[in-house]
């Protein structure tokens, strides 16, 4: 009896002592949330570029999917506090969100030499005068997506210059029975509205001042005219009967589906939305289109990073870094995420589609302004608070006290307490 | 001596890891309850009863929350327990193809949670949704409802699923309960002229309180910490129309970063955990004893 405790407490320390000294010296143990489609064939492919010319290293990957990365924040927060953090990891490129973590990360201005980006978009990932993260891919947020063939039934002239234009073909489409805009805010994911939301704000008067400075916190939702006035352009666009009746029990990609599938005209949605359609087969520039939402000239995006947690020093997690920021490790990354280098020297000819070129050529522009979007300005607590205010908004969309009280609550609870 | 030192020693680890697996760490959420935790990987400043204020005066998701819990127990308690102990009947009676009935009440919880809220997610889809696409083919396309999507009707679609999940486990222990009840008792009243519904009125059923007892507190303390199907179908909306107070502990804590705040709403969940519960407890030990 007494033998059998003993081996059995030997063997249960063996495990331990296993377990806990278990990570390799030459092995990244990397989380990140590209687990389908054409993301996680472009990660695929960077693993597998950064592995050739690092042959001496190896790749953990723990990818975890869904919620836009929520729920890998989830776990990659609960492995910080527990003093476990992995070598890097994937975050939304953003002052806002990369503040949110900013006391567990090393900053890695010295990894980031010779890194052509313009210098707004090397200023989203700075908090204090310090980099935090190395951006991979560039996302246009406001964009519009149009199904082609309804487009061209319905006589509708592209682009569409103004939010006023986009009632009329809105009328349209509901007039010949089709969905007019595709919205999906299900699985609370109602900060999918926000994008919508967001990207009405961008095509308003001085809407890139507006949105850098409610995402900063500094203004008063209900005194700011300009954000009053798209909240009743949202509410609008839901009381005229132009979105889908089960938006909220869609995901974006459900939505998507339907103007995929041709029962609706639009769909406001990130450039990401590309390698949704691409997947279901359809031809970009032949079955759908896209132009920046109608009345914007500003680009709104942001980008996804990784980063370096605090106490990771080994090689391999800063060679992976300093990997990222070469114009090779964007080139074979976002052609097949469908995305934009962040550099500007990165090739493009022959590598990219037409719709590509010209998100690229916008972001490219000195003249067109980069606001960077929901995702990645304001803090982390956006997503979710104000996820909850546009469900909710949706279900009585009039602008009335008792919404702009809720407005300046929630505005209040992101940034005040 | 030597036996109880024995007996010591053998409990002595899972006394120590329960201690601090679970009241160890009950006490830890109690103190990150009083902070201002806010910044991951930096402890917070100590507020007193700052977020419990803060919960009952300004979150107005809080308020929501609690009450849709409660809710949402009420209908999952009152629609599975009947449930359970009808079907449990109707298996007692000897039912054709019991074995097989037997198997279909059970079915539904051997289902993940994760299958079952697949599952009533497409059922209750208004769109493309089984209930509402039958009803269309039927011709009655006008009592289609917007089911998940409507901030009146969530709730209840996972009150539903929640009571398909659990009524299989109501139904077994019932079953149990009653296939305990002696055979003499049953025949002594039938002698006495009882009729099938006197049987089971006056003997079979008031002799199933112990097993209510059991089958209560264990659906009580299910439903006050609902999550998964919660989560699954809706994650709290449409607005805050499903909001329970699980998920909204779990956004709070972790897609908001309000650790402290995320901690109370833990410790309130515990509170109204016993102060529901323990009653029954305390009764159930009476009983015991008597």
């Amino acid at each position: 009896m007494k033998k059998s405790v003993i081996f059995l407490l030997i063997c249960s320390m063996l495990l331990l002592s296993f377990t806990a000294f278990s990570a390799k010296e030459n092995e990244l143990l990397v989380y990140h949330w590209w687990t389908a489609g054409g993301e996680k064939v472009a990660i695929d492919a960077l693993f597998e570029a950064f592995l050739e010319k690092y042959p001496e290293y190896s790749i953990v990957e723990n990818p975890v999917g869904g919620g836009g990365g929520g729920l890998m924040r989830s776990q990659i927060k609960t492995m910080i506090m527990a003093g476990n953090p992995p070598d890097t990891f994937q975050i939304t490129y953003g002052t806002g969100m990369i503040e949110s973590f900013t006391s567990v990360l090393q900053p890695i201005d010295n990894l980031m030499k010779d890194f052509n980006v313009p210098q707004d978009v090397m200023d989203w990932g700075r908090v204090d005068g310090k980099m935090y993260g190395v951006p991979l891919n560039i996302m246009q947020s406001n964009c519009l997506w149009y199904n082609k063939e309804i487009i061209e039934e319905l006589g509708i002239q592209v682009p569409i210059n103004s939010v006023g234009e986009l009632y009329v073909a809105f009328e349209k489409a509901k007039a010949a029975g089709y969905t007019p805009l595709a919205v999906g805010s299900g699985m609370g994911q109602g900060y999918w509205i926000g994008t919508l939301y967001e990207a009405i704000v961008s095509a308003l008067p001085n809407g890139g001042e507006v949105l850098n400075a409610y995402y900063a916190g500094e203004v008063v939702p209900s005194e700011n005219e300009t954000l009053v006035e798209a909240l009743k352009i949202l509410g609008n666009i839901y009381n005229n009967g132009y979105i889908n009746s089960d938006f909220s029990a869609l995901t974006w990609d459900q939505a998507g589906q339907l103007l995929a599938t041709g029962k609706a005209a639009f769909f406001v949605m990130g450039d990401w939305t590309k390698g949704l359609f691409d997947a279901s087969g359809l031809k970009s520039s032949v079955d759908y289109g896209y132009q920046s939402f109608p009345g914007s000239s500003l680009f709104v995006g942001h980008a996804d990073c990784f980063v370096l947690p605090t106490g990771v020093d080994s090689q391999v997690a800063k060679d992976w870094l300093s990997y990222l920021t070469t114009a090779e490790a964007e080139t074979v990354f976002c052609p097949l995420k469908g995305a934009t280098p962040p550099r500007l020297d990165a090739p493009v000819e022959g590598i990219y589609d037409s719709i590509a070129l010209e998100i690229m050529g916008k972001f490219r522009d000195p003249e067109v302004t980069k606001i960077l979007s929901e995702f990645g300005a304001p803090p982390e607590a956006y997503l979710s608070l104000f996820g909850t205010f546009f469900s909710e908004f949706f279900l009585e969309p009039e602008v009335n006290a008792a919404i702009l009280e809720n407005f300046d609550i929630t505005y209040e609870e992101v940034f005040l307490y | 001596m030597k036996r109880n030192l024995e007996l010591l020693f053998f409990l002595l680890p899972v006394i120590i890891l329960v201690a601090f697996f679970v009241y160890g760490f009950i006490g830890w959420s109690f103190y990150t309850s009083l902070t201002d935790w806010r910044i991951i990987g930096v402890k917070g400043e100590f507020v007193g009863f700052e977020n419990y204020k803060l919960l009952f005066t300004k979150d107005r998701s809080f308020k929501a929350a609690l009450f849709n819990t409660l809710k949402l127990s009420a209908i999952f308690i009152g629609v599975t327990m009947p449930l359970g102990l009808a079907l449990a009947i109707l298996l007692d009676l000897g039912i054709y193809a019991k074995k097989v009935f037997r198997i279909i009440f059970l079915l539904p919880l051997s289902f993940s949670f994760v299958a079952s809220a697949s599952m009533w997610f497409w059922m209750f889809s208004p769109e493309i949704g089984v209930i509402n696409s039958f009803l269309r083919l039927l011709g009655m396309g006008n009592l289609a409802q917007p089911w998940i999507t409507s901030s009146s009707q969530s709730l209840w679609c996972i009150a539903i699923a929640y009571v398909w999940q659990f009524s299989g486990f109501a139904t077994l222990v019932y079953y149990s309960g009653i296939s305990s009840v002696s055979e003499d008792i049953r025949e002594a009243a039938r002698i006495d002229g009882a009729s099938k519904f006197q049987e089971y009125w006056k003997i079979v059923i008031p002799m199933q309180k112990p097993v209510t007892l059991t089958v209560l507190v264990i659906l009580l303390m299910y439903s006050l910490k609902v999550f998964d199907l919660v989560w699954l179908m809706t994650g709290g909306g449409p607005g805050r129309s499903s909001e329970v107070l699980s998920t909204l502990m779990y956004k709070t804590t972790f897609s908001r970063n309000f650790f402290g705040r995320g901690a109370s709403i833990g410790i309130v969940m515990f509170v109204v955990s016993l102060i529901i519960i323990l009653p029954f407890f305390v009764r159930r030990r009476r009983s015991d004893y008597e």
